[in-house]
């Protein structure tokens, strides 16, 4: 297998307000996007020939990947205008797929381990996990090491073994595309006409992310793996425990404590007298001003932090001004998503763009669309759309 | 401008000039050429794209050869007049960027030797010439010849059964880039991205001698080993990337390049990379000269000097300035240039370093000519810019002229402060403003239909309507001009009505109060107006008849949101009209002539 083809041109509705602005697997964990975790569990597998099939917010993935050469892949992209399903996606992939290839979810957060052995594998063949929660996903039916059939999101599952969405096909899978438009549906037709379609289980990663909080987890996850790196300026003082990774022109001032994990871009400005426990990421051009504690977050690029906050189980999106004592405090929270309420606990989501004045209090469980101006001394909570204006 | 590139090695020469030649086309170009050399010298040349030669052109074996694109300045585009030029004999080619000023003297002089001309161009002598002294080493005869010459020039001389190019500069940029087992010549290093990275800049007057394996340089007659720079582009970053144009792509780095420009400058923990320039005392005055769109970069920088660090400013064309003699040393000088390379932009430099003024110039490339004459170099690390239209390359020149204010040891450090925080937003806000793209495209779609629009600004926004008017021209031929606000009443107004909009940059400084008037004297006039204004003002949506909103930022800071958006809307305005956006016609990217 010389060749991948990578589905990233969905959205991800329920992922919003952070995917307004860039597809779903354009979301930063762990400083990086979900879409380059899977690059890299390619490439060192030995599969450096990429067709990425773009979409919804295309430019952010043009602009972040560009040809691949600085991922040490080659890149081809083709469009889905429409996202109508992943076996419509994949069939925009027709003319420059070779003769056998892999189809990856650009969205589900993968390593090299996971896809060692599947890449090896003699098409066509499916990609397995077991999971605790399989009713989320297409859970496989096995007999014999191929495949039944696969039940999409099933009332009740028949087994823990899901479709990690990771397949190996032959250009013949483009005859049986039409009139399905998922790829699911495709393999259940395949098997209908006799085709055998092969099941290979993993234990490696494999971590999705439905919904906003779910950027939290995975965040933690991820951060448990990283390479610690002191780059940039650190000040008499500073303490850092753990792993820690800095990017460089950073500069982390006098008497901060950074418990690691946590990542750090380039070019940040923090402290003095900050505090960063885990597991927190943090962006490219991020300020973060005295007498701040953040914990368990994701704070995206060009954020600007004012002084005395305490930002717990938060999301923060790039560009953010969030002025002095901004108190986002974590707690258990019934978060409305696609109109089902689900108990979380968790701080504040902030979308990109938000000014957020003196002394604003989140609720725990807040949502706040992009671009939204809070005022001064102001509680936010429930769930505000974009451009929203808290006076 | 004209390009040139050259390569020597084991490999067929023709399919890397023509790609190298491809690389090149974002200079600007009217016809291409390539002269391949083996046992004998195969020339292929017309009034043609890079694509249509590559065509046409058979296959050759040589694997040593020269290349061009030409912009005619001395005679009609036409298959007789591209590059390369070839002697007498057939055995000598030359591709030449540059200009012969003596080029008629010597064309009648070599006539009556019995020299027969072909062209129209300045750059026949040269091959002629050579011809002329050649007596067994080509080295020796191009120094001869040039030694003839008055003018500028980068050129390379290739000879049948020859293996060497040699090559030769003077006011004319020219790189090797050098690999193993072969080596490569061009005016610019994106040509040469795709081969190598390491390259060697030859200094003016240098004569060199280029083989596969080796590269001879002579400076003032002394044989000197050249330095080699590794370049950390890519070739991606020179690619599109998958954008449709150059110029979006482009457009899209912004937020990424000032971000980058913050790391290099900004954030730096102490400013002890202080310009000595801006921290002498004794300065009566600060000097701007520039061209084109570095020109607007150059006047809003009057606008922030004088705001931030309380010194006079003067702005001068680098064109205009030659007509100037009152220079005082005592003026802190900067020349901004994002080639490094812009001929009137060079010549002021000699000038102002002749009456002894300290020169600071603000480049995007290193190791470019500007960047070897100043005393001090601030380098805009804006990466290749490849679409003639300037974008980026405009933003981070504006970046380092904050910096720069910011660097003068006169400002308060209170000032230093939240002038920083501001300056830390801004690759936040510009994404915003690239966020609302589908917006201002509804805009495009309006001005597309438009035969003229005027821009209007004030204060630090006045050079904001210079350059949106000059972006929108330049790429969709639309007729644009942008005025100071308070100009348009002393004659444009007579041009308005209802089929010529305006377009309004408002910003919340000490200028907005006019703004309105302003606003309200063009509305009675009947014209259309689209204003630029913050997200908040509720008084410019009620005077405008429609607004294209950008973030609010701190006033002085105004320029790069609203410039950003200008892009934008010229952008999808020439797209609209279906312009050839990247190469705009007549257009050349680096202007290496007066």
């Amino acid at each position: 297998m010389k060749q991948a083809v990578i589905l990233s041109a969905g959205e991800g509705q329920r992922l919003r307000p952070f995917t307004a602005t860039r597809p779903k697997v354009m979301l930063s964990i762990a400083g990086k996007p979900i879409l380059q975790y899977v690059v890299e569990a390619l490439a060192q597998n030995g599969i450096r020939n990429l067709v990425m099939v773009i979409g919804y917010r295309r430019r952010e993935i043009l602009d972040y990947m560009g040809s691949g050469e600085q991922f040490g892949v080659d890149i081809t992209y083709v469009t889905q205008e429409k996202q109508l399903g992943t076996a419509h996606a994949l069939a925009q992939a027709k003319e420059v797929t070779e003769e056998e290839f892999l189809v990856l979810p650009g969205d589900n957060l993968i390593e090299a381990d996971t896809i060692a052995r599947f890449v090896m594998v003699k098409p066509e063949a499916v990609l397995v996990k077991r999971v605790d929660n399989p009713v989320r996903y297409g859970v496989v039916t096995i007999a014999k090491g191929m495949v039944k059939d696969i039940a999409e999101k099933p009332e009740e599952a028949k087994s823990n073994v899901v479709s990690t969405g990771t397949y190996a096909f032959t250009k013949r899978v483009f005859d049986f595309i039409e009139p399905e438009l998922d790829i699911p549906d495709v393999l259940n037709s395949m098997i209908a006409r006799g085709k055998l379609i092969s099941a290979q289980e993993t234990d490696g990663p494999w971590l999705d992310v439905a919904y906003p909080w779910d950027i939290l987890s995975l965040n933690d996850a991820v951060l448990h793996r990283i390479q610690p790196n002191l780059g940039g300026i650190f000040e008499t003082g500073v303490v850092v425990k753990g792993l820690v990774s800095v990017g460089k022109d950073t500069v982390v001032r006098s008497n901060s404590y950074i418990m690691g994990s946590v990542v750090i871009g380039n070019n940040c400005d923090i402290g003095p007298n900050v505090c960063i426990l885990p597991a927190t990421s943090i962006g490219d051009n991020v300020v973060i001003s005295p007498f701040t504690d953040i914990k368990n977050s994701v704070i995206g690029s060009d954020v600007n932090i004012g002084p005395g906050c305490i930002i717990q189980d938060s999301v923060i999106d790039k560009g953010c001004v969030i002025n002095g004592h901004f108190t986002a405090c974590s707690g258990e929270a019934d978060v409305k998503v696609d109109d089902e309420y689900h108990t979380v606990n968790m701080g504040a989501m902030l979308g990109g763009g938000c000014d957020l004045g003196n002394s604003v209090t989140a609720q725990p469980g807040v949502i706040v669309g992009n671009h939204s101006q809070v005022q001064a001394l102001k509680l936010v909570s429930g769930r505000l759309p974009d451009r929203s204006l808290v006076v | 401008m004209c390009g040139i590139v050259g390569y020597i090695g084991d490999k067929s020469a023709r399919s890397i000039l023509l790609n190298c030649l491809r690389r090149l086309e974002y200079r600007g170009y009217d016809s291409c050429g390539i002269a391949v050399a083996g046992g004998s010298l195969e020339v292929y040349k017309d009034a043609v794209r890079v694509e249509e030669l590559a065509r046409v052109a058979p296959q050759l074996d040589g694997t040593a050869g020269i290349g061009h694109t030409r912009w005619a300045t001395h005679g009609e585009p036409s298959p007789v007049n591209a590059h390369p030029h070839i002697d007498c004999s057939g055995k000598i080619a030359v591709v030449h960027n540059g200009v012969i000023n003596n080029y008629q003297k010597l064309n009648r002089q070599l006539t009556a030797e019995g020299h027969s001309f072909v062209s129209e161009t300045d750059t026949e002598v040269i091959s002629h010439l050579i011809e002329k002294y050649y007596g067994g080493s080509l080295e020796r005869a191009v120094e001869a010849a040039l030694g003839e010459v008055d003018g500028s020039y980068a050129i390379i001389a290739v000879m049948a059964g020859d293996p060497e190019l040699v090559v030769a500069r003077k006011d004319s940029p020219l790189v090797i880039g050098v690999s193993d087992r072969e080596n490569f010549i061009a005016s610019d290093v994106p040509a040469l991205l795709d081969y190598t990275n390491r390259v060697i800049y030859l200094e003016e007057g240098d004569i060199g001698v280029v083989t596969k394996d080796n590269i001879k340089i002579r400076r003032c007659g002394k044989e000197v080993v050249g330095q080699e720079h590794k370049v950390l582009w890519r070739v991606e970053d020179a690619q599109k990337g998958g954008y449709e144009h150059f110029m979006l792509k482009e457009i899209h780095e912004q937020p990424k390049v000032i971000r980058d420009t913050l790391g290099e400058y900004i954030s730096a923990a102490e400013p002890e990379a202080r310009l000595a320039m801006v921290t002498e005392a004794d300065l009566e005055g600060m000097l701007i000269v520039a061209c084109g769109t570095s020109y607007h970069a150059a006047l809003a920088g009057k606008y922030i000097l004088d705001e931030v660090v309380g010194i006079p400013v003067v702005v001068e064309l680098a064109g205009e300035f030659a007509y100037f003699n009152q220079i005082s040393a005592k003026t802190g000088a900067i020349v901004i240039t994002q080639s490094g390379e812009t001929a009137d932009a060079l010549k002021a430099m000699k000038r102002l370093k002749e009456v002894g003024c300290r020169v600071v110039a603000i480049t995007n490339v290193v190791g470019s000519t500007a960047s070897r004459l100043a005393d001090q170099t601030v380098y805009t690390r804006a990466g290749p810019e490849i679409s003639v239209a300037a974008t980026k390359s405009f933003t981070v020149q504006l970046m380092v002229l904050y910096w720069l204010a910011l660097s003068c040891s006169s400002v308060d450090i209170r000032r230093v402060d939240s002038l920083t925080m501001g300056l830390r937003q801004l690759p936040g806000k510009v994404q915003q403003v690239l966020d609302n793209e589908d917006k201002i495209k509804e805009y495009a779609d309006y001005l597309s239909k438009c035969e003229d629009v005027f821009f209007i600004g004030r204060g630090i926004n006045f050079p904001v309507a210079l350059e949106g008017a000059l972006k929108l021209k330049e790429i969709s031929y639309i007729h644009a001009e942008g005025y100071a606000a308070g100009e348009l009443k002393h004659g444009p107004f007579a041009l308005l009505g209802a089929n010529t909009p305006v377009v309004a940059i408002v910003a919340q400084d000490s200028a907005y109060e006019a703004m309105l008037t302003n606003i309200k004297e063009i509305k009675a006039k009947g014209s259309p107006l689209i204003a630029l204004a913050d997200e908040g003002d509720e008084v410019v949506k009620e005077l405008a008849d429609s607004v294209i909103t950008v973030p609010r930022v701190d006033p002085i800071f105004s320029p790069v949101v609203n410039t950003v958006a200008l892009q934008l809307l010229a952008y999808y305005t020439a797209k609209q009209r279906d312009c050839p956006i990247d190469f705009p016609r007549n257009l050349a990217k680096s202007v290496t002539v007066e």
